[in-house]
């Protein structure tokens, strides 16, 4: 996480990629709308949001696919916007893999090269080392038609690795993966970019994806960009109700904020600078449950579940909105029966974020 | 008495039904034996009749034949018969040039409708079929019109001041080919199009990404995925234009002979059905001989698709 970089400007070297006020528009649509990101040197930004957010539009505006109606885009200062696709120093891995159907593993990969007029030993001597780094040695003279999706995906890999872009865009590359590859592939394509310290982008609306891929989260939402911070910061710290609902789950107390501070319904408080009626996000795991009606917030066990090592609660409380809470499963801990009475308490209050209402 | 006519009418049913339940579920080549029925009733029937015409002395009289002995004459005869050789051969350079030209034409707008919007693509497609919908005798007629001593053709080099006197192109081989190429055009491109609605875009721009160029796109993607489409398209369009009557015969004015029009004379004029028959045998033969190699060299261009299983 060191080249983790919490804001541009921190940052001790000119960005890698430049996005300043990207606009798209699709007929009346406006898909992005002023989008702005700077990448680091080897670091890895998801874009992350829901499907129709427009986080693909920006790839494919960054890829040259397709053109912006307004905006900047550098890669090492140099303008992208007007340079042909062909010629912009950026590999794609698309979410389909589009593996050329009709040439084997090696030629596919070895297609860049063939384009730049390498020479055929030379092309051959990096096809095989890019094949030895996503681990696909011996499987040269195979289509793409008989290799397994894992496998695909490595050869898509491997066929802009060879090319050493400056930046590399993957496109929801873990979609086409059953879901304990997807785990498996995550992790080890992580290592792999760090270790060749290359530059990326990340696409995904899965947001554990996210998580696990980025040194830093872009949230987008209706074609602007939410907030970008490092990946515990967009979790712990969200900028607006939007990005908290989006990741983990969350619950909102309606309250009221005077004086510098908002009052939490278990009696504490949290310090915000806003004032008037406001919603508190207090994440599940920040909520303490208590049998019994010792405090001043109570409520009723409605629904549980376990989760792994933890237990899920839905809580109804005297107010009648229902929160949810979580608690680890362990040694003496017991599961609280439904229907039980509870009391329920803010652990960390500073953890709580406040938004306007 | 009346149970084995109970039972006969029991079975007969039976048959039906049977047969019925075969025909619509039955596995292998069951729903295919209605075509096969007829098929073998106008085509192969017929065909080996004209075929046991062509192998035997025939004696006619009245119009009917009288006696019929195996004879391998006229074939040695047609083999022989320099005429054959250059009519053929004729034929045969015509249906090439016909499809290399009808390639050579119809790619591009292939081409189009792959990286057309959707308009263009409803454009292209309503160009292509449109000629389709009138006969191909009124479109050669329409030939005959425009490339005539006062056509439009003429006209418009002669205006330009290209020429002075009206160039002769009906009548002639180059007239046979125009008509062949625009009449036989729809048919390459339909299959090509075919190729072009199924080819994933995402491909090109993979390659674009690459740093490929269009045209290497083009020349490395698009084109080797295209192959069967191609090899249709050919073989579709060698096949019609080899064994085509109406163009030679109209725009060649009755003295460009090639392999249709010679059967054609040999059967109603010369009224000799043996001469014909060894025509029409040498006609399918040879036009199978270069299916054939279409089809290999076709395959040679899709070897990847045969991997899918593996």
């Amino acid at each position: 996480m060191q080249a983790a970089v919490g804001s541009p400007a921190d940052a001790p070297t000119a960005p890698v990629l430049s996005i300043g006020a990207v606009i798209k528009r699709f007929g009346p649509l406006t898909v992005l709308d002023h989008c702005s990101l700077d990448v680091a040197e080897s670091e890895i930004v998801t874009l992350l949001g829901p499907s129709g957010c427009g986080k693909t539009t920006l790839l494919r505006c960054v890829a040259g696919f397709w053109k912006p109606d307004g905006g900047e885009i550098l890669i090492d200062g140099a303008d992208m916007v007007r340079a042909p696709v062909n010629r912009r120093p950026v590999g794609v891995v698309f979410q389909s893999y589009a593996l050329f159907p009709h040439l084997t593993v090696a030629q596919n990969v070895g297609y860049g090269l063939k384009v730049r007029g390498m020479r055929r030993a030379e092309t051959a001597r990096r096809v095989d080392a890019a094949l030895q780094t996503v681990s696909l040695t011996g499987f040269e003279d195979r289509y793409p038609a008989q290799l397994s999706g894992g496998q695909q995906q490595r050869v898509a890999i491997a066929r802009v690795l060879v090319l050493e872009p400056r930046v590399l865009l993957l496109d929801e590359p873990f979609n086409a993966l059953d879901a304990k590859l997807r785990g498996n592939m995550q992790v080890e394509l992580r290592q792999l970019i760090k270790r060749l310290g290359m530059t990326a982008i990340f696409v995904t609306h899965d947001q554990e994806e996210a998580l696990t891929m980025s040194d830093r989260i872009a949230v987008m939402r209706d074609g602007r960009i939410e907030q970008v911070a490092p990946a515990e910061d967009v979790f712990d710290r969200p900028a607006s109700a939007y990005v908290a609902d989006f990741i983990g789950s969350s619950n909102f107390l309606e309250t009221y904020a005077e004086g510098g501070r908002a009052a939490l319904p278990d009696g504490q408080s949290v310090p915000t600078e806003l004032s008037g009626p406001v919603r508190v996000m207090a994440r599940p795991h920040n909520l303490q449950l208590t049998p019994g009606e010792g405090g001043p917030w109570r409520g009723t066990i409605v629904f549980h579940r376990a989760v792994g090592a933890l237990t899920e609660y839905h809580v109804k409380a005297a107010d009648g909105v229902t929160v949810r809470a979580v608690a680890m499963r362990q040694g003496e801990t017991r599961t609280i029966a439904e229907g039980t009475p509870v009391s329920l308490a803010i652990l960390e209050p500073a953890h709580c974020a406040v938004y306007e209402a | 008495m009346a149970d084995a006519a109970l039972r006969g009418h029991a079975d007969r049913q039976g048959f039906g039904e049977w047969l019925l339940d075969k025909l619509v579920s039955g596995r292998g080549i069951w729903p295919a034996v209605p075509a096969i029925v007829v098929l073998m009733v106008v085509a192969v029937i017929p065909f080996a009749i004209l075929l046991s015409l062509g192998f035997s002395d025939i004696v006619v009289s009245r119009g009917a034949i009288v006696s019929q002995t195996f004879s391998l004459d006229h074939l040695t005869n047609a083999l022989s018969d320099s005429l054959y050789w250059t009519t053929f051969y004729r034929s045969m350079t015509l249906a090439l040039s016909t499809m290399a030209l009808c390639l050579l034409f119809g790619y591009p707008a292939a081409y189009l409708f792959l990286i057309g919007s959707p308009w263009v693509r409803r454009l292209i497609l309503i160009l292509v079929i449109a000629p389709l919908l009138t006969s191909g005798i009124v479109r050669t007629y329409a030939w005959l019109v425009i490339l005539g001593g006062r056509g439009v053709v003429n006209s418009a080099l002669i205006d330009i001041g290209l020429i002075e006197r009206p160039l002769r192109i009906v009548n002639t081989h180059w007239a046979v080919l125009i008509g062949m190429v625009q009449i036989h055009l729809p048919v390459m491109i339909l299959p090509l199009i075919a190729v072009m609605s199924r080819h994933d875009r995402r491909l090109d721009e993979a390659s674009a990404n690459l740093g490929a160029s269009r045209l290497y796109t083009l020349r490395k993607v698009i084109l080797p995925l295209s192959a069967p489409g191609i090899g249709t398209g050919c073989a579709l369009v060698f096949t019609l234009s080899y064994t085509t009557f109406v163009v030679p015969q109209l725009l060649g004015g009755g003295n460009y002979l090639n392999a249709a029009t010679m059967i054609y004379e040999q059967v109603i004029f010369s009224l000799d059905w043996s001469k014909g028959s060894v025509s029409s045998l040498i006609l399918m033969v040879t036009c199978l001989i270069v299916l054939v190699a279409i089809a290999l060299i076709t395959n040679l261009f899709t070897r990847w698709t045969k991997g899918r299983e593996a």
